[in-house]
């Protein structure tokens, strides 16, 4: 007998195989197929970093999630969890972009009804961190934009709702929301004031019922006494105020000053590396990611803020899945599990069409927002569907042209024309990476620090 | 029915402890085969079986209940419901626990975060809901997902399954007194913050599960799943995704049971669930199984050292069958060893706890979830019910409550009650009551307070 270790994972791994009579040959993967239910592959040898560059440590604030898994995928794993307690922070003066904003980003913009003031950040976030605005007390904004996972969630493709409820969509980051015109994935949202009000009634996220429902609830909670009225001039909380004050939140957590903005903008010639330069040129030409990912001359938002077909949509609408697909049981053991399988204890994918249903415009079909490239690096998993897990793969995904038809030569007629093979190669593709590295703002700690800060809202009973 | 004293361990550390807060009320100790040992036990035939059931949107009232099943056989509704308490939303009722005095039995919601305490003692007939702990989060500093209700002397430990933050699997215990006062909370070791515990291995994920009590050993034994945003979402789902499945539990906790400080964690890899400890004095070892890995774990302690070692596969382990409850019989003689995806229950012998063996198989349904033993081991209930969205869709949803007797070689099959057509929900966790718990007779109290069977 021996306690489990690396060696033991790798025996556990011999049992398997040998339970079907199969050799030992671990120069080979084993993608062999099981009847039955499932089959398990053999773990990979060596550990490798995560190309998304996630889990950097800073003044004791990670950025990354607290149990962070790089390396997960094979049997040298090691964790590096930390102490929930130790997730705390310090109160930061979010106003001070406000006039004053990062290198590379532009002024933000205030609508005239909503100024930004303190009082109003300080009550958005308190709110945008509170549970107890969900059917059952349950979910926060905060619960699928996690801050320090990017505002994003690194745990799930796709968000998860109330009871659990299904999501189509990985919950975009809000870093830099501040200069968007068109929220969602789909652009269906024309302000963060009104984009509010979709996930507090959406049925598989917060699941409220209605605009009254969330109002009468927030009168119930004796911290919020007075807190609207000092943030409004007097105007206590009602469908205008709930939203402009989270609003107010969102719209001052802007991020830049990176890496890339002083170099480019702030022509410190040492501020990234010449790979990351070349990665840059690469962005700029052969890539063209510039198009549609853009950079101005005094400012980068990194988007066109327009909506494309890149083919993802398109392919997960229309093409068969795999009637296998590989996964994960332990670090560094896999298996196999069948579709037919999978299906038996899970629902039927949900339907999307990306834009097409918000203007029902054939034309728009499959396409999605361009999201921002600032601080990519730590907003995986990517995608409008969080199907890709580090820049790698979505490179090599654009690289490839898209997807312009389906197995049975269905065609996918609205991809952009701006997709299309790319021909780079892998030095290249590694020379992108190092570029989109440099994109993350410099206050990232600083906003996380704050978020820590704040108290979660859940249920007491004093 | 009978009860008898029943002392499983020497109780080295704990005794004083023990007899001030427990032996003082209740000379008796220990329970059916899966709780603690700081309990009274029914070692003859239970009058009724206390199911969990998760409501079911658009079933019935669509509510979590409590639902009781009359199960003495001599009784007019034996096999039948006969009382259904319904405690408001979809909590995702999962595991429930008596204290220790057998008088309430605390179930928990992992997704409401909610507390149900329900008395079992002033009517048996009928379990009904007394008390809601309703702030759990807030009072244990952001712990979710309550599952193992277990009771220590004139305590209860609450394990969670994951917290407020991020909705990972980083976690904790939490100890309350018998009527619900919030006492501490105890978090899983991590790397940062062992708490003084040694890692053993490579893995201090911070991840929990269950947890039982060894207490000739002064240990408690926690194992770890996965946090609210796997437990909740679609099984299927999260099969397809890469980053879900990375976050499932890899450690087992040895903690010092009288100061709850942790000492070791230990790597068991591939979710370990349920913790079940041997009965028999000198058999001071535990048995927990992992879901996807499909492994039989032993855990032991050699030269003051608790290890972890892997002791039997689970039907073929590259099909991942998926273990769920298991079942320890009295004699340590047998495990029961649920498999959720092809619907079976296993029994291994384990005379030799180092060699398990497969003995016997049978089918139960479609799925199968829980195993609830009775103590002498001639009465096996299954209920079918994982989580509210693990659970099979369409005709597969077996959802029922089945009672089998065993000879020792063949399971024969006694009553099966359908949730689904009585539209109560998913059938989940079993626990069993009994009138000669509380010093009555089940047909003096029939005779006095006639059951109505709600069955069809």
């Amino acid at each position: 007998m021996k306690m489990f270790n690396l060696k033991t994972v790798l025996l556990l791994s011999i049992c398997f195989y040998s339970s079907y009579g199969l050799s030992q040959d671990k120069a080979k993967p084993r993608d062999f197929f099981n009847e039955e239910h499932f089959t398990i592959e053999e773990p990979e040898a060596t550990g490798k970093p995560d190309a998304s560059g996630k889990s950097q440590t800073r003044n004791g604030i990670r950025i990354g999630a607290g149990d962070d898994k790089s390396g997960y995928e094979t049997t040298g794993y090691t964790t590096n969890s930390r102490a929930i307690t130790t997730r705390q922070g310090e109160k930061a003066d979010l106003m001070r972009v406000v006039n004053n904003p990062p290198l590379g980003l532009p002024k933000i913009p205030q609508p005239v009804n909503n100024p930004l003031t303190e009082e109003k950040i300080d009550l958005g976030r308190k709110l945008f961190f509170d549970r107890r605005l969900s059917l059952n007390d349950t979910f926060s904004c905060a619960m699928c934009h996690i801050p320090e996972q990017g505002f994003t969630s690194y745990e799930v493709e796709k968000a998860v709702g109330l009871e659990g409820r299904s999501n189509r969509r990985n919950a975009p980051t809000i870093y830099n929301v501040a200069y968007l015109d068109r929220l969602f994935h789909d652009g269906r949202e024309t302000s963060l004031e009104n984009q509010i009000w979709g996930p507090l009634l959406a049925h598989n996220e917060m699941a409220m019922t209605s605009f009254g429902h969330v109002l009468q609830k927030l009168d119930t909670l004796k911290e919020y006494d007075g807190l609207f009225e000092a943030a409004f001039e007097g105007r206590g909380a009602d469908i205008l105020t709930l939203g402009r004050a989270i609003a107010s939140y969102q719209r001052v957590l802007v991020s830049g000053n990176s890496a890339f903005d002083r170099w480019y903008f702030g022509n410190e010639t040492k501020a990234i590396t010449d790979q990351a330069i070349r990665g840059f040129d690469i962005f700029k030409n052969k890539g063209q990611c510039i198009t549609c990912h853009t950079v101005g001359e005094k400012t980068a938002l990194f988007t066109d803020k327009l909506v494309h077909n890149t083919g993802l949509g398109f392919k997960r609408a229309m093409v068969e899945e795999p009637e296998k697909e590989r996964m994960l049981i332990a670090p560094g053991t896999y298996a196999y599990v069948v579709k037919s399988k999978k299906d038996l204890v899970g629902l039927p994918r949900m339907a999307d069409v990306g834009v097409y249903e918000v203007t029902q415009d054939p034309d728009d079909r499959w396409k999605y927002r361009t999201p921002t490239l600032r601080n990519v690096a730590i907003t995986a998993p990517y995608m409008h569907d969080g199907s890709m897990h580090n820049l790698t793969e979505v490179i090599a995904f654009y690289n490839q042209g898209g997807v312009l038809e389906n197995e049975k030569g269905f065609p996918n007629v609205t991809q952009s024309p701006l997709i299309k093979p790319l021909g780079l190669t892998e030095s290249e593709s590694k020379d992108l990476v190092a570029f989109m590295m440099t994109l993350t703002g410099d206050n990232v700690v600083e906003i996380i620090s704050d978020a820590f800060a704040t108290p979660v809202g859940d249920t007491t009973n004093e | 029915m009978n009860i008898k004293k029943f002392i499983s361990k020497p109780l080295a550390v704990l005794a004083p402890f023990v007899a001030a807060s427990v032996l003082a009320t209740n000379p008796v100790m220990a329970d059916e085969t899966c709780m603690s040992p700081y309990m009274v036990k029914i070692v003859g035939q239970e009058d009724f079986v206390y199911v969990w059931t998760l409501g079911v949107e658009g079933l019935g009232d669509g509510q979590d209940k409590m639902v009781t099943v009359d199960v003495n056989p001599k009784s007019d509704h034996y096999g039948k419901v006969i009382a259904s308490e319904s405690v408001g939303g979809r909590n995702e009722a999962h595991h429930s626990g008596f204290t220790d005095d057998r008088k309430f039995l605390w179930a928990g919601g992992l997704d409401s975060n909610k507390i149900f305490i329900f008395d079992v003692h002033t009517n048996p007939a009928k379990a009904t809901l007394v008390q809601t702990i309703d702030d759990f989060v807030s009072k244990s500093g952001g712990v979710v997902g309550p599952h193992t209700t277990y009771a220590l002397p004139g305590r209860m430990i609450v394990t969670g399954l994951s917290n407020n933050q991020d909705h990972g699997g980083r976690t904790a215990m939490v100890e309350y007194t018998n009527s619900g006062e919030y006492i501490d909370t105890y978090w899983m070791p991590t790397d940062d913050n062992l708490q003084g515990a040694v890692k053993e291995g490579q893995f201090a994920d911070g991840y929990g599960y269950d947890v039982r009590a060894l207490p000739s050993k002064n240990v408690m034994i926690t194992s770890s799943f996965t946090g609210w945003s796997n437990y909740m979402m679609d099984f299927g789902a999260m099969l397809g995704d890469a980053e879900a499945m990375k976050r499932f539990g890899n450690t087992m906790v040895i903690w010092d049971l009288h100061t709850r400080k942790p000492k070791q964690v230990l790597d068991v890899p591939g979710a370990p669930l349920e913790v079940r400890c041997a009965w028999k004095p000198g058999n001071d070892y535990c048995f927990s199984t992992t879901a996807l890995t499909s492994q039989i774990v032993l855990l032991e302690e050699e030269n003051d050292v608790w290890k972890a070692t892997n002791v039997a596969d689970i039907g073929v382990p590259a099909n991942i069958p998926l273990p769920v409850d298991i079942s320890i019989q009295s004699d340590d003689a047998l495990l029961w060893v649920n498999t959720f995806l092809d619907g079976k229950t296993r029994a291994f012998d384990i005379t030799d706890p180092h060699n398990p063996k497969q003995v016997y198989e049978k089918q139960i349904g479609n799925q199968v979830n829980m195993v609830s033993s009775s103590w002498d081991g001639k009465r096996l209930y299954y209920t079918t019910s994982l989580l509210g969205n693990w659970d099979k869709k369409g005709e597969n949803n077996d959802q029922f409550i089945k009672l089998y007797h065993w000879d020792g070689k063949e399971m024969t099959e006694q009553f099966s009650i359908d949730f689904e057509k009585e539209k109560l929900g998913r059938a989940h966790q079993m626990r069993f009551g009994a009138y000669s718990l509380y010093g009555k007779q089940a047909k003096v109290e029939q005779a006095k307070n006639p059951i109505v069977a709600m069955s069809k």
